[in-house]
């Protein structure tokens, strides 16, 4: 999978690129808008993320430049404005999708895979993690054989950490997938707080191996290692 | 001068002062030079009427038809006696019977008809061949039994002499008067308008640094007064708004710094001596914490300078306030279950207001947060929907120890904590009721801090009913 960086900042674009090659991407990293639309001409592609505000250039010219030249490739805008104007601004010049700095990785790590997967049609099987069995359809969820009795929330948090097992994920995007709430607040980071440690409680401290990690100051991670 | 002069209030009212006096001044002088040859003239005609009856006592004819002009009774004089009269005495058939010597053979012009009826002519001006002004009457005379025209005449010069020298003498004055009046206008106006200067000059030095200075207003009831007045309560409303600002900038300047310190710090000591991978990762771990917390806290500003500048535009919609009373009290419910909680959300359905979901919502989770922060372990906290004085209320009451007074006018202002230790560490910068306050201020309402409950604190949202609601109001009324 081909990746293009297009930040202007190198201490944010080396980390992007490290970030993203640490999980399995290929990347190139552009500091110019200039720099980056001949990049973008020139090579195949996956996906592409682009600074907004850029030297020479800026990210949602460049965008419109390669949309008008018929360039089909996923684009994933990153900018420090994020006011509502500016996301459909960015929306209308043909980007698929749009992150405020400063950002968590595993959000931006979750968006390209949302945006890199977005034509395939998902499967509905059971998402199993180690010897825990979860399924959407029956909404069950089985460890080492044994049944455990979730509330809804709790089943739907379980279910969107297993989908993303073995990632980190974030309090931003349990909020906004999980709990379908816009705006980040205060209290609702308590509230996802609370419900890990309850999901914890029935789903890990029975057992020997824990699964559901806390990767402090980042998220959350469910998997048989510990990271 | 004159654009100098101009350029000044008290420049312009000198000017404006003395055109108007000069104005009205040559009016009144004008109006009396008027009068005064209207009466002058008066004087002249009463004074030819004499003069007509004494010469007709003194006019005869002589035996060969000829007039005489008797100077004394019985004695028929010659022409030196006719005492200077301008006298012409005609046959009403238009004959000139009689000229005197004084007219130098000048006509007193060409005899015009009498009217019907009437005797005389009114005395009229008439200029003489040789230039003089004189004033004429012509009478219609019965004497020895024949009917003659007297015309006598009297010289105008002397009336005109007298007018001019008036007119000169007032013509003289008048500039005299203006200027006088014009300087004395220019300094009046200076003293009156002294302390409007005075008012600039202070005003001037009143710069952002020093805005506590005042005006004085020696007199607060005139004019300059009231001005001075409303001058100075702009100034302490720009006062009192400099001080919240340049108190926001150092609350959000120390809220910002303290959780840059801690990435500092805590990135410094774990370098300073080789460690584990688990030291480390606890390091990035707690500065990734701090810098949650930084963009959080830069969210926070962000929404409320936003707010602030008007950008923030309610997506209104009608909202049935029990539901989203209960919808927000049961996102937070599991918080409350942790403490043992309850949170019971009551009151009357259907009332709706007009609002923006998402910003009034986080309004009232905001404070039900606090309520479930503020309670003790086990304690109640109340959310309480119902209609009062035609005004939707939503009550949230919680059960703990209350907002000591000196704190209570001030927990809506930003970064206000009443324990800032203990709301450190639970997160919050301070913001969460000035955000409450702006959201209830936007959909035009109020809320407001409630003590007199038996334990713990009740905050009080006011906000408008949907104008379709007001029915309802008036059943139950």
């Amino acid at each position: 999978m081909q990746i293009l960086v297009v930040e202007d900042e190198p201490k944010v674009g080396n980390a992007l690129r490290e970030g993203l090659e640490s999980e399995g991407y290929e990347v190139s990293l552009a500091q110019s808008g200039e720099e980056g639309f001949f990049h973008a001409t020139t090579h195949a592609l996956d996906l592409i993320i682009l600074d907004v505000m850029l030297p020479g250039r800026d990210g949602i010219e460049v965008l419109q430049t390669l949309r008008k030249q018929g360039m089909k490739t996923p684009v994933l805008l990153l900018t420090a404005k994020d006011a509502i104007e500016d996301r459909v601004l960015g929306l209308d010049a043909g980007a698929d999708d749009y992150l405020v700095k400063p950002f968590a990785f595993a959000e931006l790590s979750a968006r390209i895979r949302a945006l890199l997967r977005r034509n395939k049609t998902e499967t509905e099987a059971g998402l199993t993690v180690g010897r825990l069995e979860v399924d959407p359809v029956r909404r069950t969820v089985l460890r080492e054989g044994q049944r455990i009795e979730l509330t809804a929330r709790e089943f739907e948090l379980l279910e969107y950490l297993a989908r993303n097992h073995g990632r980190i994920v974030s309090r931003e995007m349990l909020a906004r997938d999980v709990w379908k709430e816009t705006a980040r607040a205060t209290p609702l980071d308590n509230v996802i707080d609370v419900h890990i440690a309850r999901l914890r409680r029935k789903v890990d401290d029975p057992f020997e191996t824990k699964l559901l990690q806390t990767v402090r100051g980042v998220g959350f991670i469910l998997g048989e290692e510990p990271q | 001068m004159k654009t100098l002069l101009g350029k000044t209030l008290r420049g312009r009212l000198t000017i404006l002062y003395g055109v108007l006096l000069a104005a009205a001044l040559a009016m009144y002088a004008a109006g009396s030079a008027l009068y005064f040859l209207h009466d002058l003239t008066k004087q002249l005609d009463a004074s030819l009427d004499r003069d007509v009856e004494t010469v007709e006592g003194i006019l005869s004819f002589s035996s060969d038809g000829r007039i005489l002009l008797s100077t004394h009774e019985g004695e028929a004089g010659g022409d030196e006696s006719n005492r200077g009269y301008l006298l012409e005495v005609w046959s009403p058939e238009g004959q000139l019977l009689y000229r005197s010597a004084q007219l130098a053979g000048l006509s007193l012009g060409p005899l015009r008809q009498f009217q019907q009826g009437h005797g005389r002519q009114k005395p009229q001006s008439y200029r003489l061949p040789d230039g003089e002004r004189v004033r004429l009457t012509s009478r219609l005379h019965h004497m020895q039994g024949r009917e003659v025209v007297v015309r006598l005449a009297v010289s105008e010069e002397p009336l005109w002499d007298e007018f001019w020298d008036m007119v000169s003498v007032l013509g003289l004055g008048l500039p005299v008067i203006v200027i006088l009046i014009g300087i004395t206008g220019y300094v009046v106006a200076g003293r009156a308008i002294k302390p409007v200067n005075d008012m600039a000059q202070r005003a001037s030095r009143i710069s952002a640094e020093h805005l506590s200075e005042r005006l004085q207003t020696p007199n607060p009831d005139d004019e300059l007064g009231r001005l001075g007045a409303a001058f100075n309560q702009t100034l302490a409303r720009l006062e009192s708004s400099f001080e919240q600002l340049r108190r926001f900038t150092a609350d959000a300047s120390h809220e910002l710094r303290t959780p840059l310190t801690a990435i500092r710090s805590v990135g410094e000591v774990a370098l300073q001596s080789p460690g584990n991978a688990a030291i480390y990762r606890d390091a990035i771990g707690s500065m990734l914490e701090e810098v949650d917390r930084l963009t959080r806290l830069v969210e926070s500003l962000l929404t409320i300078s936003r707010a602030d500048a008007g950008h923030i535009q309610l997506q209104k919609s009608s909202i049935d306030l029990l539901d989203l009373a209960q919808e927000s009290a049961a996102l937070l419910d599991v918080l409350a279950e942790e403490k043992n909680q309850t949170i019971a959300v009551t009151g009357d359905a259907a009332v709706t207001v007009s609002a923006d979901r998402l910003i009034l919502r986080q309004a009232l989770i905001n404070l039900i947060d606090n309520a479930v922060k503020y309670s003790p372990p086990g304690g109640r906290i109340r959310v309480h929907v119902h209609v009062t004085d035609g005004n939707a209320v939503v009550e949230v009451l919680d059960s703990g120890p209350g907002i000591p007074s000196e704190h209570a006018e001030k927990v809506f202002e930003r970064f206000y904590r009443i324990d800032k230790a203990r709301s450190r560490a639970e997160g919050g910068a301070g913001l969460g009721l000035s955000i409450v306050q702006w959201a209830v201020s936007a959909h035009g309402g109020t809320v407001e801090l409630k003590q007199d409950t038996e334990s713990g604190c009740a905050f009080v949202i006011h906000l408008p009913l949907e104008p379709s609601d007001r029915r309802l109001q008036k059943k139950e009324g």
